[in-house]
């Protein structure tokens, strides 16, 4: 009863204008301090313990950064020009292309909204001028933008990972499947729409072409890679040991910080779109051996500081939302709310269909007014007893709330990409949620292939790491 | 729940609540106090890590938000040195020798030791004896040269694999099965139950049945929450934990034996040392001793010398 | 970077953003250091990971009262842009109400959490300090896992450890953050509340945060194209 009046009392704070982050962290505060012994003293202690104690959250900062690096740097013209190249020629097809950039970006970056402004900017733009209605651009954009929590690297992976002491490598393999088969059925669906209305196709500019846009979005690419080796391995092979798995390089956490680096020397010193080499007005971009000094001076450049304090600000607005969700984590822990939960659902005998409905309604229910991390936080730590006692692997678990996160992030009224979309199109919001609507059909029914076909995210981390080690 | 009027105790723990022995006993002593004690106490385990992990439980235990810990026992070095005792390298036989020296006045009189900090060590679990993993064998202590293992946070532990030539790396426990797995890194030291609980077996070339160390438990409490008790309350719950101790450490072997022969089961490779190969692992090891015996009080090494001696 | 205004606001501004930039490179260095230590040379920077989990914290903790300031924090608007704006200020007051409970009620706790580190006392009392409790253990010898002491900072041997030698950073150093940053957010929050009670401001969360730094990029995309 009393955890009514908990929730009761951040959904209040939340929709009178306080700040998510305090809404939970002054409710879980005040119900601590009436309800039970703890001090005041231990619940600034759990602030500080967010950081210390889940050190797996440490890869937030970096993939922002990264991303950051990356949005600044002009690697999304680079790989959308790669992606009219091979798919433009479609009918539909310079849509078809928005969706595939989005899928590569994706793969470099960790959130969505920042997948929507790095893509959309420019794609939007682009739709409009070569006869989409914006509607149309704005609504393949804003969904396919989603596709960055679910194709790794993903924040909000690593956050389910953190709350739930899940392996973050082994959910990013999990979500390249489901990355991929939604991407796809993106594509479809539009290039179906696109028959259906005769909309523009592009012309078919040759293998030249694509090999050439290629070259240039390589160095943006190659990140990919450097994560994927870097955190995985990769197969060699040696005329004394045959075929062999090269040994992996870093932790999750560090591929972000290895990323966060890499980005920064492709954005200063490949393509030079930021940093002391960039062009500056009448200057023309210059090489490293004509500003050689640019070796010293990029480490202060006002462009690094810049894209720093960017990663930084966004850093802490979502962590501290995090860090006062694990607050209200500790309150339900601490007050035993999963352990009563879940034997309640099992004593009134629900199997694990009826717990992932269950489980899919409380997060679109929550992804409505909430922010997908700090939703998450609370959330995860509440199911995942349950899911565990059900027999639901918890890696399935995670892809299926970051699903629902996507979906979450595109219905109104708190939906960050919809923000950021209606920002990138210049429209307004409610013209954003009709215009996504078609596409967020299509996101419903792979929620629905997702929870109930669970080998789509557990097949290539069993293949590749074996079977998840349950703790009860 | 508790009822109203019982004296809540919060025993926060790390591993699971049937399966590692400490969630074993843990989850016995919960058992026995809630049935014995029923209306004067009230016990309530919070396994995995879900209140407290480790490193923070001791702190919020000075703090008066916990009331039981069981933390290995290279986490009570923070609050007094002599703790690294049970991190030196081959300082104990088997746990027989361990058990003999916490039992002996030595033992007992470490359980003392951090009264003016605000802990009273109640008892000793004994988990087991460690052993070595990597991803290649390892036969004699050469092998282990330029491997890196992961180590918890403990300054002995760091030399210990510096005397090997290893290299001694520090990463988040929940990385470490994916670390090994992809080979970040080579290997680890652990108990028994441990590797198999764990799996880390399944991502090693093998295990090396070296028992080069220890990992025990220290259950302890707020000096100031134990004084708090009345008398024959304090009286009730001391007895039950010491027999819960003693039927459960007696446990202890048969469980890291089980899980050893579970690993073998599950295609997992054990290999054993001889002798003259165990004696390389010691030799090697040993200078380790002298770097630490200042903190460890020479008088506590000889003790467990003369209980290896005896046994 | 917007701190390039003239006068005291303008070197706080660009205080707080050059302590949130330079955060994040040293982690982000830090962390980069260790794999390349292990990668190239085998070796490991063992207090590496500890480092960058405070430097973190510290990032964080300190960047939420710069976020007050700038008006970053994320929230649900959409009720309040329903309303009228007498209503919608009566709303933006109550939930200012709530930021200053918040912030005076961890002040107090993160106060006495850190104090015990620092062998201060803690104050007394539940919800108010009414007090100090003298007869709360000092827990100053309590000492980090792995970032070890540095030399600047021996003098706090003397003064709160009665003389012994730490090995390692004492806890009072990184928990620092803690009261430091709870009295920054009180201090934004009372200077929002000032806002708001003037009309200056009309509410505590992100509504156009997105659009400004869209705007941002927009401004940025037609520098490079001019
Ligand atoms: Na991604
Ligand atoms: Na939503």
């Amino acid at each position: 009863m009393e955890v009514v009046l908990l929730f009761a009392m951040v959904i209040g704070m939340m929709l009178i204008g306080v700040p998510i982050a305090i809404s939970l962290g002054l409710s879980s505060t005040l119900f601590l301090l009436v309800y039970s012994d703890s001090s005041l003293a231990s619940v600034a202690g759990t602030l500080f313990e967010a950081f210390e104690g889940h050190f797996t959250l440490l890869a937030i900062p970096f993939f922002i950064l990264a991303s950051t690096f990356m949005s600044t740097g002009g690697v999304a013209q680079r790989i959308i020009r790669f992606s009219i190249a091979c798919v433009g020629h479609f009918q539909g097809g310079l849509a078809i292309a928005g969706v595939f950039a989005c899928m590569m970006f994706a793969a470099l970056s960790g959130s969505s909204p920042a997948t929507v402004v790095a893509i959309g900017s420019i794609v939007i733009a682009a739709m409009t001028q070569a006869g989409y209605t914006k509607e149309f651009a704005a609504g393949v954009i804003c969904n396919a933008g989603t596709l960055g929590i679910l194709i790794p690297p993903s924040i909000v992976m690593v956050v389910y990972a953190a709350s739930v002491d899940v392996s973050v490598g082994r959910m990013f393999l999990a979500g390249i499947i489901p990355g991929l088969l939604a991407g796809l059925m993106l594509m479809v669906t539009i290039y179906v729409i696109a028959r259906f209305k005769n909309m523009p196709k592009g012309e078919w500019a040759g293998w030249r072409e694509v090999g050439s846009s290629f070259r240039e979005a390589f160095w943006g690419l190659f990140l990919i890679v450097i994560i994927m080796v870097g955190i995985y391995g990769y197969p060699w092979y040696s005329s004394e040991l045959g075929l062999y798995k090269e040994k992996a390089i870093f932790t999750p956490t560090e591929a972000a910080a290895v990323a966060s680096v890499y980005a920064f020397l492709v954005a200063t010193f490949v393509y030079r779109d930021m940093g002391p080499l960039a062009a500056n007005g009448e200057r023309p971009r210059r090489n490293v051996l004509q500003a050689p000094l640019a070796l010293l001076s990029v480490w202060v450049h006002e462009d690094t500081k810049r894209a720093l304090f960017d990663a930084g600000k966004l850093t802490v607005t979502l962590m501290f939302v995090i860090a006062n969700a694990l607050i209200l984590k500790h309150v339900l822990t601490d007050e035993q709310i999963p352990q009563s939960i879940a034997n309640a659902m099992l004593s009134a005998g629900f199997g694990p269909v009826v717990f992932l409905i269950v489980v899919n309604v409380i997060l679109l229910i929550g992804g409505q007014f909430m922010e997908p991390s700090g939703l998450l936080v609370i959330v995860a730590p509440l199911v995942f007893p349950i899911a565990i006692e059900l027999g639901i692997d918890p890696i399935h678990l995670g892809i299926i709330m970051v699903v629902n996160m996507e979906i979450g992030m595109i219905t109104p009224p708190v939906g960050l990409n919809l923000f950021v979309t209606s920002g990138v199109a210049g429209m307004p919001m409610m013209a954003v949620v009709r215009a996504a609507l078609p596409f967020l059909a299509v996101l419903f029914v792979f929620l629905i292939m997702v929870t109930y076909i669970p080998w789509l995210s557990t097949m290539i981390p069993n293949a590749l790491m074996g079977p998840e080690v349950i703790i009860k | 729940a508790c009822d109203t009027g019982e004296i809540v105790v919060k025993f926060a723990h790390v591993t699971n609540t049937d399966k590692h022995p400490k969630g074993i006993a843990a989850s016995l002593l919960e058992q026995r106090v809630n049935d014995e004690m029923n209306g004067t106490m009230c016990l309530e385990v919070y396994p995995n890590s879900t209140l407290y992990n480790d490193n923070k439980v001791l702190e919020a235990m000075l703090q008066g938000d916990v009331q039981l810990a069981a933390p290995s026992l290279s986490k009570f070095e923070k609050f007094t040195k002599q703790f690294r005792l049970f991190d030196l390298p081959f300082m104990f036989k088997n746990i027989e020798a361990v058990d003999a020296f916490q039992g002996s006045a030595d033992g007992q009189d470490m359980l003392d030791s951090m009264q003016r900090r605000g802990l009273q060590g109640l008892a000793f679990w004994h988990n087991g004896m460690k052993q070595m993993s990597a991803n290649k064998p390892l036969i004699a202590p050469t092998d282990a040269n330029g491997l890196k293992f992961r180590v918890q946070s403990s300054d002995v532990l760091v030399a210990q694999m510096e005397a090997i030539g290893g290299s001694p790396q520090k990463m988040a426990f929940s990385e470490v099965y994916g670390a090994l797995q992809q080979g970040v890194v080579d290997g680890q030291e652990n108990t028994w139950s441990n590797i198999y609980g764990k799996k880390f077996f399944e991502v090693q070339d093998g295990v090396t049945e070296t028992n080069h160390g220890i990992i025990d438990y220290l259950v302890v409490t707020n000096v100031d929450w134990l004084e708090s008790l009345d008398a024959p309350v304090r009286e009730q719950f001391l007895t039950i934990l010491g027999e819960v101790t003693e039927s459960r450490n007696k446990e202890a072997f048969a469980v890291n034996e089980a899980a050893k022969a579970a690993i073998v089961s599950a295609g997992g490779t054990i290999r054993q040392l001889d002798a003259t190969q165990r004696q390389q692992w010691v030799d090697t090891m040993m200078p380790v001793w002298d770097t630490f015996s200042g903190d460890v009080g020479q008088d506590k090494i000889d003790a467990a010398q003369a209980i290896n001696a005896g046994l | 970077m917007s701190g390039a205004g003239s006068g005291p606001s303008g070197i706080i501004n660009s205080i707080e953003e050059n302590v949130i930039a330079g955060l994040l490179g040293l982690m982000t260095l830090i962390t980069f250091a260790n794999v390349i230590a292990r990668f190239a040379f085998n070796s490991n920077i063992l207090w590496a990971l500890e480092l960058t989990v405070f430097l973190f914290a510290w990032l964080v903790l300190l960047g939420a009262s710069y976020a007050v300031k700038t008006h970053a924090h994320l929230g649900v608007d959409a009720i309040l842009n329903m309303l009228p704006p007498a209503p919608r200020r009566m709303m933006a007051l109550a939930s200012v109400g709530c930021c200053l409970a918040f912030s005076l009620l961890l002040l107090k706790g993160a106060y006495d959490y850190w104090a015990v580190f620092a062998d201060l006392p803690p104050t007394s009392g539940r919800w108010f300090p009414t007090g100090f409790d003298l007869k709360a253990r000092s827990q100053s010898f309590y000492e980090v896992q792995d970032v070890p002491m540095v030399a600047g900072l021996r003098w706090l041997e003397g003064l709160i450890n009665y003389g012994d030698a730490y090995e390692k950073l004492p806890k009072v150093v990184p928990y620092l953050v803690l009261p430091i940053s709870m009295l920054l957010l009180l201090l934004r929050f009372v200077q929002a509340a000032r806002q708001i009670w003037r009309g200056e401001l009309d509410r505590m969360v992100a509504s156009h945060e997105v659009e400004d730094e869209l705007e941002a990029m927009r401004a940025q995309h037609n520098e490079e194209r001019d």
